[in-house]
C-alpha cells in the first residue's frame, strides 16, 4: 500500500487513547464493585508514565501527521465501505492547513492538561478519549471523500462526550447528551446532503470546484438547493451556527477546561470543514451562488454572529461568555464561505486558524482562573493582573486578536472578510456584513477587555493573598505560546495568507 | 336395471319405517336400531354414490314404474348420492357424540321417542335429496318440521317449549310461502315433477309470457326455504332452539336441518326453473343483500354473546349468510363455493357444539364462556376439537373453512364488480369478526383458571377415554374437517360435476 | 441437491419440536441438548440447501386446480432462510439460560422450535397460497409463546395480537385472490405475474386489491396503524420477543410484502400508481411514529418494539419503492436489522434476566456492573442510529439511494423520515447507553450489589452479533452484490 504513513497518526493515537479508555475502565470495574467513593484518581508513579506515554504518542504522530502532510502528501485508497464508496484518504491544502492547525492546538493543551487534570480525577480515561478525538479529527483531515470524512465526523460526535461529560456530575451528563443530540441532529441533516450529492456527483471524492454533473442535475436544481441548504445546516451545528447552536453554551463550559479549549478552538472547525467540503469540493460553490440557500445562509451566519456577541456580553460567567464568543466568532467564518468569494474564502480560513489558537489560548487562561482560585465570574479576578502578569498579558494578547485590533491576527483575516463582502455580488450582504462583522467587533471588545480591566485596575477593592501562588508553567508556557502565536501571526501573515491564497483560488474562483 | 339402483328408494322407506318400529321398542333397543339405520343407509349411499360415478350419468326411478305425470320419481346424480352419504355419516357422529347427554337429559319414558324422531327426519332429508317431484318435496318438508320440533321439545324446559314454537311458527311461515310458490308453478305449467316443469318454464320463459308470476313464485318459494334454513333476518328462532335443545338435536339441526332446505333449494334453482331464468329475475340479488347482512349480523350477535351454545348458534346465522352470498353471486362457481360450504358448515359445527360440551361437562355444566376459563386444559380433547373447528371457521389453511373461503372468494372475483367489491369486502370483515369471538374463546380456554370460582364440584379433568362415544365423534368430525380442507380437490369435482348432471 | 431437502428443513423442526413434549427427558439439560441439536441440525441441513441449491421445486400436494403446497429456494427466499438458519441457533442458544427456572419450559421450546419450520416455510414458498398457508400457521404457532407466562396481562397482549394478524390475513387472503384469479400462475416471478389481458381495464381495481393486500401483511411487519399489537406482545419471555418479533415473525410480514409487490403483482405494474403514494403515507408515518413512540416508552423491551416497529418500516420503504434498488434497500436492512435488533433485545433480556428490572430508569450504573452486555448494547445502538463502519449505515445508505434514484416527492420524504428516525433513535438509545455508563458522579454503587454478566450462553450470541455488525458494516461489499443479484431480473 503506497502512502500508508496516512494511516499511522491516525490508528497509534486511537490504539492509545482506546487502551487508555478501556485501562480506566476496568479500574473502575475493580473498584465498582467495592462500593461508592473510590472513583480514585492515580497513583502518583502511574501519573508520571500516563503524561510521557501520552505526550509521546501525541507528539510523535503530530510530527508523522504535520510533517507527512507538508512533505509526503499522497492519497490512500482502501476497502470500498458501501455502495463502492472506499474509505479513502487524500492530502490537500485543506487538510494541510487543517492538521497543522489542529496540532498545534492539540499540543498546546495536552501539555495544559497535565497540569490541570491532576485535580479533575480519573485522567487515564481523559486522556484516551483525547488522544482518540485528535486520531479522529486528523482523519478527517486527511479524508479524501464526503463519505469517509462523514464516517470520521460522526465518529468524533460519539469520542468527544466523554470528554464533556468528564466530571460526572448531572449537569455536565445532561450537557453531553444536549450536546450529542444537537449534533447527530446536525450530522443526519448533513446526511440527507450526502445522500443528494451522491446521486448527483460524478463522485464524493473531493475536488476543487465540485464534481457536479450537469446532466443528472437538470430539473432536480430545487432538491439540490435544499438538500444543500440541510447540509450547511446540519453541520452548522457542529459550528454552533443559528438555529443548531444551542448545546453549544451549555456544553463547552461543562467539560474541564483544556477540552472546552480544544471543544471551542478545533472541534468546532470540523463542521467548518464538513461544510467547506461539500460546498466547495463536491457540490461546488457554482450550485448554490446567487440561490436562496446563499442568502439564507448569510443571514444565518450574521445572526449568529450579532447574537453570540450579544449574549456574551451579557453572560457574566467567564467560560459561558468564551463559549458565546465562539458561536459568535464561528459564524464569521461561515458568513466567509457564504460569500462563495475568493477574498473572502481566504479570510474565512484565515479566521479558522487564528480563531483557534486564540480561543484556546482564551479558554486555557479561563481554565487557570477556574482551577487555580475557583474563579468562574469577571468580577472575582479583580487585582489578578497586579500578582500574575504573564497570564493576563496572554489573555489580553489573545483577546486583542480577537477582536481585531491591528497588528494581531484577527484584523487580518476580519479585513478579508470585509473586503470579500464589499468585493462580491451580494447585493445589500455587500454592506450588512461588514456592518454586522463591525458591530460585533466593539461587542468583542466590550465582554472581552473588562477582564483584563478589572484585573489590571480592580479599583477599591482588595486583592486577595491567594492570587500571589505561583501557577504551574505548564499551565503558562502553552498560554503564553498560543498568545504570543496569535499576535506574531497578525504581524507576519505571510505563509498563512500564502496557503488560504491558493485554495481559495483554486476553490472558489471562477 | 341394477340393484343397487334401489338403495335410495330403499333407504327412504328403510328410515321412514324403522321410526315406527322404534316407538315399540325400549330406549336402548332403539337407540341401537337408529345406529344401525343410519349405517346401513350410509353404506347403501356409498354404494349409490360408487355407482353414479361409474356410469357418469344420473339416472331416474320411478316408483311402481308408472310414468309420469302420475307416478312419483327419485333421481339420482352424483351430487344426491354424495350428499346423502355425507348427512348419514355427519348424522352418526351427531347421534354418537350426544349420546351422554340424551341419557341424562331426556326423560326415561321417552328416550325412545327421540329415535322416531331422528329416523323421521333422516327420512325426510334423504326425501329432500333424492326426489324429483316437487308435491313430495313438500311434504317431506313438513315432515322434517315436525320432527326438527320434536327434537327440540322432547327435552322438556321452558325454553325449549318457547324455541319449538318459535321454530313452529317461523317454519310454517316459510313452508306455507313454499307451498304458495308451488302452486302458483303448477298452475303455471301444469306440472309437479320437476323435469317437466323445467321443460315448460323454459318454454314460457322464452316465449316471454307470465314473467311476473314465474318471478313471484320463485321469490315465494326462495324466501320461504331461506326462512326455514334460518336466513339473517328470519332467524329469531335458532339460538335458543340451537342453545337448550339436547345436544344430538342442537348439531342435527344446525348442520344437517337447515342444510337439507338449502339442498331443495339448489335442486328448485337448477331442476325446477334453470338457473339462467334464476339468475336474470333478481331473486339472487335479494339473497345476496341478506346473505352480506347475515354474515356481519350473526358474528356481531355472536361475539356479544356471553354463553358458549348459543355462540355457536349464531356463528351458524353468519355462515348460512355465507351460503345464500355465496347463490347471490349468481355464478355456477358461487354455487359450488356455497354447497362446499354446506359440507364444511356441517362438519365444522357439529364438530363445535359436541367439543363445546366436552368442555361445559368439565366446568361444572356452565355454559358461560367465563367459567371455560382453562377447559382447554381439563378437557384436552374436547380443547382441540374446539380449536380445530374455531380455526375452521376463521379459514385458516388445512382446514376446510379455507377451502370454502377460497371458494367464495374466487367466485367473487370472477363476478360483476357491482358485487365482488361488497362480497370481498364483507368476507374479509367477517373473517376478523369470527376470529374475534371464536379466537377469543380458544384463548379463554388456555387460560389457567385461578381463583375460587373454578374450585367447585364440576371443575374436574376429564380423560380420553372416559366419553367414548364423544371421543371417537370429535375424532371423526376432526379428521372430516381435515379431509374436507385438505383433499378438497375430488371433493369440489364431485360438486361440480353433481351440478352438471342437474341441467 | 434433491428436492425434497425443502421439505425435510420445513418439516424437521415442526416434527422434532411436536415430539418434544412426548419424549421422557430425564433432566433439563437432556431438554436442551435435544433442542439445541435438532435446531443445529436445521440449520445445518438449511445451509448446505443454500450452498447445493435444488433447483426445482418440491410439491408436498395440490389443493384444487392450480393451488398447490410446494416449495423452491430462489434468491429472495435464500436470503431470508439465510437469517432464520444463522440466528435461530444462537436465539436457542440465549433462550436456554434465560428459560431457566421459568414453567413450561417443554412446551415453550416445543412452539419455539416449531416455528423455526414454519418460518422456513414461508421463506421456501413457491407460490402464494403456499405462503399464506405457513403465514397463517406462523399465527397461530407463536400464539402459545406469546402466552407464555399465562399472566392477564399476555393473555390479552395474545388476544390482541390474534386479532391483528387473523384480521390482516384475511384482507391479505383477498389480495390472495386477485392474484389466483388474474395471474397466469400462484408461483412467483421476479417482475409480477398479471396477465394483461386478463387484467384489461380492470387495472385500478387490481391496485385497490393490492393495497388491501398490502395492509393485510403489514400488520405483520407492524406498520401503522397495525403497530400496537407489537409492544403488547412483549410481554413474552425474551428469547421470543428478541428472534420473533424482531426477526423471524415481523421479517416474515415484510418478506411477503417483498413477495407480493415483486413477486405477484410486480413492479411494473404498480409503479407511479395511485397505490404506490398511497402506500408511501403509512410507511413513511411508521417510520417517524415508531421512533417518536420508542422515545416515550420507559420499559426498555417495549422501548425495543417500538425501535422495531419504526425499523420494519424502513424494510417497507424500501418495498414501496417499487424500483430494483428499493429491495436491494429493503433487504439489506431485513439483513442487517435482523443482527442489530436481536443483539439490543438480548443485552435487554440479559438485564432482565440477571436483575428483574424491566424500565430504563432503573438502569444506572449498569454499565460497570454488567459491562460486556453494555458494550453490546453500545455498539447495537451505534449501529441501528446509523454511525458509519456498523452494518445499520449500510442499508440506510442503500434505501436512501434507492429513495433518490425513485425521485418522487414522497421517496424524498421517506429519505429525510429515515434521518429524523435516525436522530430519534439516536436519543432513545443512546440515552440508556449514558445512563448505564455515566450514572453521575453520587450515584451509589451499593445499590447494584450482586449483579453481573450473565454466562456463555447468553453472551456467546452477544459477541458474534457484534462482531457480525462489524463486518457488515465496513465490508458490506459482498453482500449488497448478493443482493443486487437478486434484485436484477426486477424490470
Amino acid at each position: 500500500m503506497k502512502n500508508a504513513w496516512i494511516l499511522l497518526p491516525v490508528l497509534v493515537p486511537a490504539v492509545t487513547g482506546a487502551a487508555l479508555a478501556a485501562a480506566s475502565f476496568r479500574e473502575h470495574l475493580a473498584g465498582g464493585n467495592t462500593g461508592p467513593g473510590d472513583q480514585k484518581g492515580f497513583v502518583p508513579e502511574n501519573t508520571r508514565g500516563l503524561h510521557a506515554l501520552v505526550g509521546t504518542v501525541l507528539a510523535l504522530s503530530a510530527l508523522v501527521a504535520v510533517g507527512g502532510a507538508w512533505l509526503w502528501g499522497g492519497s490512500l485508497t482502501l476497502f470500498p465501505l458501501v455502495d463502492g464508496i472506499p474509505l479513502y484518504f487524500q492530502i490537500d491544502d485543506v487538510g494541510r492547513l487543517f492538521v497543522t492547525v489542529v496540532s498545534l492546538v492539540w499540543l498546546a493543551a495536552a501539555v495544559y492538561a497535565f497540569s490541570y487534570m491532576e485535580k479533575e480525577g480519573d485522567q487515564k480515561r481523559f486522556f484516551g478519549f483525547y488522544l482518540l478525538v485528535y486520531a479522529i479529527l486528523v482523519g478527517q483531515e486527511f479524508a479524501g471523500n464526503l463519505l469517509t470524512m462523514y464516517l470520521f465526523y460522526e465518529l468524533m460526535t460519539l469520542a468527544s462526550v466523554p470528554l464533556v461529560l468528564h466530571s460526572g456530575t448531572r449537569e455536565a451528563v445532561m450537557a453531553a447528551l444536549k450536546y450529542l443530540f444537537y449534533s447527530l441532529c446536525g450530522a443526519y441533516l448533513g446526511l440527507f446532503g450526502i445522500y443528494t450529492l451522491s446521486r448527483f456527483c460524478d463522485t464524493l471524492a473531493f475536488q476543487p470546484g465540485g464534481s457536479l454533473n450537469p446532466v443528472l442535475a437538470q430539473g432536480n436544481r430545487g432538491l439540490l438547493l435544499a438538500a444543500m441548504f440541510a447540509t450547511v445546516l446540519g453541520f452548522g451545528a457542529k459550528a454552533g451556527m443559528l438555529p443548531l447552536h444551542g448545546w453549544l453554551p451549555t456544553a463547552h463550559p461543562q467539560a474541564p477546561s483544556p477540552a472546552s479549549a480544544v471543544l471551542s478552538g478545533v472541534i468546532v472547525k470540523s463542521g467548518v470543514l464538513a461544510i467547506l467540503r461539500a460546498v466547495y469540493y463536491v457540490a461546488g460553490p457554482d450550485l448554490i451562488r446567487g440561490s436562496w440557500v446563499q442568502e439564507a445562509w448569510m443571514i444565518l451566519a450574521l445572526a449568529t454572529v450579532f447574537m453570540g456577541s450579544l449574549l456574551a456580553f451579557r453572560e457574566p460567567v467567564l467560560k459561558k461568555r468564551l463559549a458565546y464568543s465562539t458561536v459568535s466568532q464561528v459564524s464569521y467564518i461561515l458568513f466567509g464561505l457564504a460569500l462563495l468569494a475568493p477574498t473572502a474564502m481566504e479570510g474565512a480560513l484565515l479566521h479558522v486558524v487564528f480563531h483557534a489558537v486564540v480561543k484556546c489560548a482564551l479558554f486555557l487562561s479561563a481554565g487557570v482562573l477556574l482551577s487555580k482560585w475557583g474563579i468562574t465570574r469577571v468580577e472575582e479576578l479583580a487585582g489578578l493582573g497586579k500578582k500574575q502578569p504573564l497570564l493576563v498579558w496572554s489573555y489580553t494578547l489573545a483577546s486583542l486578536a480577537l477582536i481585531g485590533i491591528p497588528p494581531a491576527s484577527g484584523f487580518v483575516s476580519k479585513w478579508y472578510l470585509a473586503q470579500g463582502a464589499l468585493e462580491s455580488q451580494t447585493g445589500v450582504f455587500r454592506y450588512l456584513g461588514p456592518a454586522v462583522l463591525l458591530v460585533s467587533a466593539f461587542l468583542t471588545a466590550g465582554y472581552l477587555l473588562p477582564v483584563t480591566v478589572k484585573a489590571f485596575f480592580p479599583g477599591e477593592s482588595r486583592i486577595p493573598e491567594r492570587f500571589g501562588e505561583r501557577v504551574d508553567m505548564r499551565m503558562l508556557a502553552p498560554l503564553a505560546v498560543l498568545a504570543l502565536l496569535a499576535v506574531l501571526m497578525g504581524l507576519f501573515p505571510g505563509p498563512v495568507l500564502e496557503l488560504t491564497g491558493r485554495i481559495a483560488a483554486l476553490a472558489a474562483g471562477r | 336395471m341394477a340393484f343397487v339402483q334401489n338403495f335410495p328408494f330403499i333407504s327412504i322407506v328403510l328410515s321412514l319405517f324403522s321410526g315406527p318400529l322404534s316407538s315399540v321398542l325400549g330406549g336402548k333397543k332403539a337407540k341401537w336400531v337408529n345406529l344401525a339405520v343410519i349405517t346401513l343407509i350410509g353404506a347403501m349411499s356409498a354404494a349409490v354414490l360408487a355407482f353414479v360415478l361409474g356410469t357418469g350419468e344420473p339416472y331416474v326411478y320411478r316408483m311402481g314404474h308408472f310414468p309420469a305425470p302420475w307416478g312419483n320419481e327419485i333421481r339420482v346424480g352424483v351430487l344426491e348420492a354424495g350428499m346423502a352419504l355425507f348427512f348419514c355419516v355427519v348424522m352418526l357422529l351427531c347421534m354418537l357424540g350426544g349420546e351422554r347427554e340424551r341419557a341424562l337429559e331426556l326423560p326415561e319414558g321417552k328416550q325412545n321417542l327421540y329415535y322416531v324422531m331422528v329416523n323421521l327426519l333422516l327420512c325426510s332429508l334423504l326425501a329432500l335429496i333424492y326426489t324429483n317431484d316437487l308435491f313430495t318435496a313438500y311434504v317431506f318438508v313438513e315432515i322434517n318440521t315436525i320432527s326438527a320440533c320434536g327434537l327440540i321439545m322432547i327435552r322438556q324446559n321452558g325454553r325449549t317449549i318457547e324455541a319449538a314454537t318459535r321454530y313452529m311458527i317461523m317454519s310454517l311461515l316459510g313452508s306455507g310461502l313454499l307451498l304458495l310458490g308451488i302452486c302458483f308453478l303448477y298452475d303455471l305449467t301444469g306440472h309437479l315433477l320437476m323435469s317437466n316443469i323445467k321443460e315448460q318454464v323454459g318454454l314460457l320463459y322464452a316465449a316471454g309470457a307470465y314473467r311476473v308470476p314465474l318471478l313471484v313464485a320463485l321469490g315465494l318459494m326462495s324466501v320461504g326455504l331461506a326462512i326455514k334454513s334460518a336466513l339473517f333476518p328470519f332467524h329469531a328462532w335458532l339460538p335458543d332452539a340451537y342453545g337448550y335443545s339436547t345436544l344430538s338435536s342442537a348439531a342435527i339441526l344446525s348442520s344437517l336441518v337447515s342444510k337439507g332446505y338449502i339442498f331443495l333449494l339448489v335442486k328448485i334453482f337448477f331442476r325446477v326453473v334453470g338457473f339462467e331464468v334464476v339468475r336474470e329475475s333478481g331473486v339472487l340479488n335479494i339473497l345476496f343483500v341478506f346473505g352480506l347482512a347475515g354474515m356481519i349480523m350473526g358474528s356481531v350477535s355472536a361475539i356479544q354473546e356471553k354463553n358458549v351454545r348459543r355462540m355457536v348458534a349464531y356463528s351458524s346465522v353468519a355462515q348460512i349468510g355465507y351460503i345464500y352470498m355465496g347463490f347471490g353471486l349468481g355464478s355456477l362457481s358461487g354455487v359450488v363455493a356455497s354447497v362446499f360450504h354446506v359440507l364444511t358448515h356441517a362438519a365444522t359445527k357439529s364438530l363445535l357444539f359436541i367439543s363445546a360440551s366436552g368442555l361445559t361437562d368439565s366446568s361444572g355444566d356452565s355454559k358461560q364462556i367465563a367459567d371455560l376459563t382453562g377447559a382447554g386444559f381439563r378437557n384436552r380433547l374436547a380443547g382441540l376439537a374446539f380449536t380445530v373447528g374455531s380455526l375452521s371457521m376463521v379459514g385458516i389453511p388445512a382446514f376446510s373453512g379455507f377451502v370454502s373461503k377460497l371458494l367464495f372468494a374466487q367466485a367473487a372475483v370472477e363476478g360483476s364488480f357491482v358485487k365482488m367489491l361488497p362480497a370481498l369486502l364483507v368476507l374479509a370483515v367477517s373473517t376478523v369478526l369470527n376470529a374475534l369471538y371464536f379466537m377469543k374463546t380458544v384463548i379463554t380456554l388456555y387460560t389457567p383458571a385461578r381463583g375460587e370460582r373454578f374450585s367447585g364440584r364440576g371443575f374436574c379433568r376429564i380423560g380420553l377415554w372416559e366419553q367414548p362415544a364423544k371421543t371417537w365423534a370429535m375424532l371423526c368430525l376432526i379428521v372430516l374437517n381435515l379431509i374436507l380442507g385438505l383433499t378438497s380437490e375430488p371433493i369440489i369435482e364431485l360438486i361440480r360435476d353433481g351440478l352438471a348432471m342437474f341441467e | 441437491m434433491k428436492p425434497g431437502i425443502m421439505l425435510i428443513v420445513v418439516l424437521l423442526p415442526i416434527l422434532g419440536g411436536g415430539l418434544l413434549p412426548l419424549l421422557p427427558f430425564r433432566s433439563r439439560r437432556q431438554l436442551t441438548v435435544y433442542t439445541e441439536c435438532v435446531v443445529l441440525l436445521n440449520s445445518l441441513l438449511t445451509v448446505a440447501m443454500l450452498l447445493y441449491r435444488p433447483g426445482e421445486a418440491f410439491v408436498l400436494f395440490r389443493y384444487t386446480g392450480n393451488l398447490s403446497l410446494s416449495f423452491r429456494l430462489d434468491g429472495l427466499g435464500s436470503v431470508f432462510t439465510a437469517i432464520l438458519a444463522l440466528l435461530w441457533p444462537l436465539a436457542t442458544l440465549y433462550a436456554f439460560e434465560y428459560m431457566e427456572g421459568e414453567r413450561h419450559e417443554r412446551i415453550f421450546f416445543m412452539f419455539y422450535t416449531i416455528t423455526f419450520g414454519v418460518t422456513l416455510g414461508i421463506a421456501l414458498a413457491e407460490d402464494i397460497v403456499t405462503m399464506y398457508c405457513f403465514y397463517e400457521m406462523l399465527t397461530l404457532v407463536t400464539l402459545p409463546l406469546i402466552m407464555h407466562t399465562l399472566t392477564r396481562e399476555a393473555v390479552l397482549a395474545s388476544r390482541t395480537y390474534l386479532y391483528y394478524a387473523l384480521g390482516g390475513a384475511a384482507f391479505a387472503f383477498m389480495g390472495m385472490i386477485f392474484i389466483l384469479t388474474y395471474g397466469t400462475t400462484p408461483n412467483f416471478v421476479p417482475g409480477g405475474v398479471l396477465d394483461p389481458a386478463r387484467v384489461g381495464e380492470k387495472g385500478d381495481l387490481l391496485l385497490l386489491a393490492y393495497v388491501m393486500c398490502f395492509l393485510g401483511f403489514s400488520v405483520k411487519a407492524a406498520m401503522w396503524p397495525f403497530s400496537a399489537w407489537l409492544p403488547k406482545a412483549g410481554v413474552a419471555p425474551t428469547p421470543v420477543t428478541a428472534l420473533l418479533h424482531a426477526v423471524a415473525v415481523v421479517k416474515a410480514g415484510a418478506f411477503t410484502l417483498m413477495r407480493v409487490t415483486y413477486y405477484s403483482f410486480g413492479t411494473g405494474f404498480l409503479r407511479g400508481t395511485w397505490a404506490q403514494t398511497l402506500l408511501f403515507v403509512p410507511v413513511i408515518f411508521t417510520i417517524v411514529y415508531g421512533c417518536s413512540r420508542a422515545l416515550k416508552e420507559t420499559h426498555i423491551k417495549r422501548r425495543m418494539a417500538w425501535s422495531t416497529v419504526s425499523n420494519l418500516s424502513y424494510i417497507l420503504f424500501g418495498v414501496v419503492l417499487m424500483t430494483p434498488l428499493g429491495l436491494v434497500g429493503a433487504l439489506s436492512h431485513m439483513i442487517f436489522h435482523a443482527v442489530m435488533k436481536i443483539c439490543s433485545f438480548f443485552c435487554a433480556g440479559a438485564v432482565i434476566h440477571q436483575t428483574g428490572r424491566e424500565y430504563i430508569y432503573q438502569l444506572d450504573g449498569f454499565g460497570r456492573k454488567m459491562p460486556k452486555v453494555f458494550l453490546c448494547f453500545t455498539v447495537s445502538a451505534l449501529a441501528l442510529m446509523g454511525v458509519p463502519g456498523l452494518c445499520g449505515f449500510v442499508s440506510k445508505w442503500n434505501l436512501a439511494k434507492a429513495a433518490f434514484e425513485q425521485g418522487s416527492p414522497l421517496a424524498l420524504g421517506g429519505a429525510a423520515a429515515l434521518l429524523v428516525s435516525a436522530l430519534l433513535t439516536a436519543i432513545y438509545m443512546l440515552t440508556i447507553v449514558i445512563r448505564a455508563f455515566f450514572p453521575g458522579r453520587d450515584f451509589d454503587y451499593g445499590t447494584l450489589k450482586g449483579i453481573r454478566d450473565p454466562g456463555w450462553r447468553m453472551l456467546l450470541p452477544l459477541t458474534l452479533f457484534v462482531v457480525a455488525m462489524f463486518i457488515f458494516g465496513l465490508f458490506s461489499g459482498p453482500v449488497v452484490e448478493a443482493l443486487e443479484a437478486i434484485a436484477a431480473p426486477m424490470p
